[in-house]
């Protein structure tokens, strides 16, 4: 664009048409390339072929597209068209959309194009190797049959396991990282080394920490020896087990006490499996001083006028942090709610090296499903059911993030 | 003590009259409590640094012992010299994820920055609407693009090339938007003054802008380091063959092929944390910054 200034330098409908044809150009060359193809190693031998596989199975997708580069090219050049003669406006145009540009071609390729072709393939069955072929609402149909067909009931079962993650792991996350945020915010002598050492395990790989708690957790790890040192304090024997590999669930556990018994047909009311929450453990580790800190900066926020008041007062200091502190934190700790049920949603690195969604389906997540069956690692590849559960989880999702913004919006309104 | 009591208020909270022993008892349990949460939290780098000296026996054995018997380094250098054919060995993996993480944490502030700068300081049509589209992009998870991401990159051949990681990591919506805020809090006069003497948008973001905002940018870069480094899904997807593979993903094979070996991975997981760690220690500052920002703000 910038070479083109010099020859349409008074030439609004020259620099209009440009403009429009580089939009336009732009768009299909990213439909193209996101176009629901076979994608397999014959069609990728060569640009033609290619394009051929692109004629005999997109023309649909790219129809759309079409329509909307059309569209949205005639607008860029109607404003172009409007900034043109005036030279400050002009240049101010050139330069920002220069700026903008490794941005915006990025993301048009790798993310709105990206989606398109997600949302496109959701209603088909494909595999990579084979044309695309339209189901319908099939796919996200599927997604809920385990509500009657127990055989499938992987996702179901996914969504299952994620909610006893949000309802276990939020609150403990919240409240723990409020109380490291209270205690580093202390007045004491080395408070950037606490700080730091309290925040490391936040900033190592998950890959890392999960290993770790991989090693810990076997039947002869640390997690056994130190259960068993602290209960053979109070005198009870513990037996030691392979945490990430028990399916038991938390309430399975609690009736098999009582002399009940749950049958493997009523998973759903077994509760978080040991695995399972053995992973919920570790993951509050590592989120828990992530929030903290954004716990700490809202406390130096607080004016601190309020706790000298309060001092003069003769409040003590557990009344100032459930009278001032708390109070103030309000639209911080619902943040950290939403944000950390985003995040519980889309677990995936310690599922998929600790327990690959065992035992029993019991540590199944929704990422870890997508992945699973987008990659054919059981049974074979199916790319648009991947797709269909990943909107479903996007939707969910943002339900969640439209919530967050209504709470951030009242919370703050009464401060 | 009565002649100067206005000096007594605040710097010496010892001679207050508050009991001197309530004091000091206050202050050390601060002290002990921040010191044993310090050590829970610090404590599986610890056991597993002690670990990665243990015997293959020793690993396993129960009861486990806080201290190798044995400090067996050479667990370091079969891990260092680990070679799995066709070019994977372990220095290489360190290199790819060092090199990946360097380029796109430096690409990312460049480009970033340059969105930036026109979206806090240009007027120009469309630019709200560029501007909640972006902010649209952030909510988008990350599962959504997963897939497809990967039709694309092998559609592209960029499969088992650094660029499938490269080219989508050079620009974030986040570190836009982080910035934005940052550069709509300089001051503008000297930018207005350098405009009124003929500076082009350019010159301004090169000469003026970027020099002010060193530190919005080193937070970029460090966040960015970080995500690179510690990206395991991504990688795990685009590269996969054993000269490319970075260590996040060389790790996960680790563990399947030395099963009980728990030493050996534990070393590489070791090499995998020491990196991002000093890096912490060195500019936590920057970090707790960047990711209060991030968090507050976003």
């Amino acid at each position: 664009m910038q070479g083109k200034v010099e020859s349409a330098h008074s030439h609004p409908t020259l620099a209009a048409i440009l403009s429009f044809l580089l939009v336009f150009i732009l768009l299909m060359v990213i439909a193209v390339i996101n176009a629901p193809t076979m994608g397999g190693p014959k069609g990728l031998a060569s640009a033609a072929t290619y394009l051929a596989e692109v004629k005999h199975t997109a023309l649909p997708f790219l129809g759309v597209v079409t329509v909307g580069a059309i569209a949205l090219g005639l607008v860029v050049a109607r404003t172009v068209y409007r900034e043109w003669p005036n030279k400050r406006k002009r240049t101010t145009l050139l330069a920002a959309y220069g700026f903008l540009a490794p941005y915006l071609i990025i993301t048009l390729v790798f993310t709105v194009g990206v989606i398109l072709f997600a949302f496109y393939i959701s209603f088909t069955n494909y595999d990579i190797f084979t044309p695309p072929q339209w189901v319908g609402l099939t796919n996200y149909l599927n997604a809920f049959k385990g509500f009657v067909d127990s055989t499938q009931k992987d996702f179901i079962q996914s969504l299952y396991n994620v909610l006893w993650y949000s309802l276990i792991v939020i609150p403990l996350q919240t409240s723990i990282a409020i109380l490291l945020a209270v205690m580093v915010n202390a007045p004491v002598r080395m408070k950037q080394f606490f700080r730091t050492i309290f925040y490391a395990p936040s900033v190592t790989s998950s890959v890392v920490i999960t290993l770790i708690f991989m090693w810990f957790y076997l039947k002869t790890g640390y997690i056994n020896f130190f259960l068993a040192k602290f209960l053979g304090i109070f005198g009870i024997t513990w037996q030691n087990i392979i945490w990430q590999g028990d399916p038991r669930g938390l309430i399975q556990l609690i009736v098999n006490a009582f002399g009940g018994n749950i049958p493997s047909d009523q998973w759903y009311l077994r509760g978080p499996s040991i695995a399972w929450m053995s992973i919920m453990f570790q993951n509050i580790f590592t989120t828990a001083p992530t929030f903290m800190i954004m716990f700490l900066a809202a406390m130096q926020d607080i004016n601190p006028t309020l706790y000298e008041a309060a001092a003069i007062d003769g409040a003590s200091n557990w009344q100032r942090f459930w009278k001032i502190t708390l109070p103030l934190l309000r639209p911080i700790i619902l943040m950290v709610i939403v944000l950390g049920t985003i995040g519980t949603l889309q677990v995936f690195d310690q599922v998929y090296l600790a327990t690959s969604g065992g035992p029993l389906g019991t540590s199944l997540t929704p990422v870890y499903l997508t992945f699973r069956e987008a990659m054919g690692q059981q049974g074979p590849i199916r790319m648009g059911y991947a797709a269909a559960l990943a909107f479903i989880l996007a939707v969910i999702i943002f339900f969640f993030t439209f919530l967050q913004r209504r709470m951030i919006e009242r919370g703050t309104e009464q401060y | 003590m009565s002649a100067i009591p206005q000096k007594l208020d605040r710097p010496n909270p010892a001679v207050k009259t508050v009991k001197p022993l309530q004091y000091y008892i206050g202050v050390t349990l601060r002290y002990v409590l921040l010191c044993a949460v310090g050590l829970i939290l610090f404590a599986p780098f610890i056991l597993a640094f002690l670990g990665a000296f243990k015997t293959d026996a020793e690993i396993i054995a129960y009861p486990p012992k806080f201290l190798p018997v044995h400090w067996l380094w050479q667990n370091w250098v079969t891990t260092w010299n680990t070679d799995i054919g066709r070019g994977g060995t372990f220095p290489r993996w360190l290199f790819n994820t060092a090199f990946l993480s360097v380029t796109v944490a430096i690409l990312e502030a460049i480009f970033c920055s340059m969105a930036a700068y026109a979206f806090a300081r240009m007027k120009f049509p469309g630019r709200d609407l560029v501007f909640n589209f972006m902010l649209a992009t952030m909510m988008i998870p990350g599962a959504v693009t997963l897939i497809p991401s990967y039709v694309l990159m092998s559609k592209l051949k960029l499969i088992n090339s650094f660029f499938s990681l490269i080219i989508p990591g050079a620009v974030s919506a986040g570190g836009i938007f982080m910035l934005t805020q940052f550069f709509k809090s300089i001051p503008q006069e000297l930018e207005e003054a350098a405009f009124m003497d003929g500076a082009s948008h350019m010159q301004i973001y090169k000469d003026i802008v970027l020099p002010l905002s060193r530190p919005a940018l080193l937070t970029i870069l460090i966040l960015q380091f970080q995500g690179m480094w510690n990206n395991f899904l991504a990688p795990l997807l685009y590269l996969n063959s054993a000269d490319k593979m970075v260590l996040n993903v060389a790790l996960s094979i680790f563990q399947q092929t030395y099963k009980a070996q728990w030493n050996l991975t534990l070393v590489g997981a070791m090499f995998n944390a020491f990196p991002v760690l000093i890096i912490f220690f060195i500019f936590s500052r920057y970090y707790i910054e960047g990711v209060s920002y991030t968090g507050v703000k976003g």
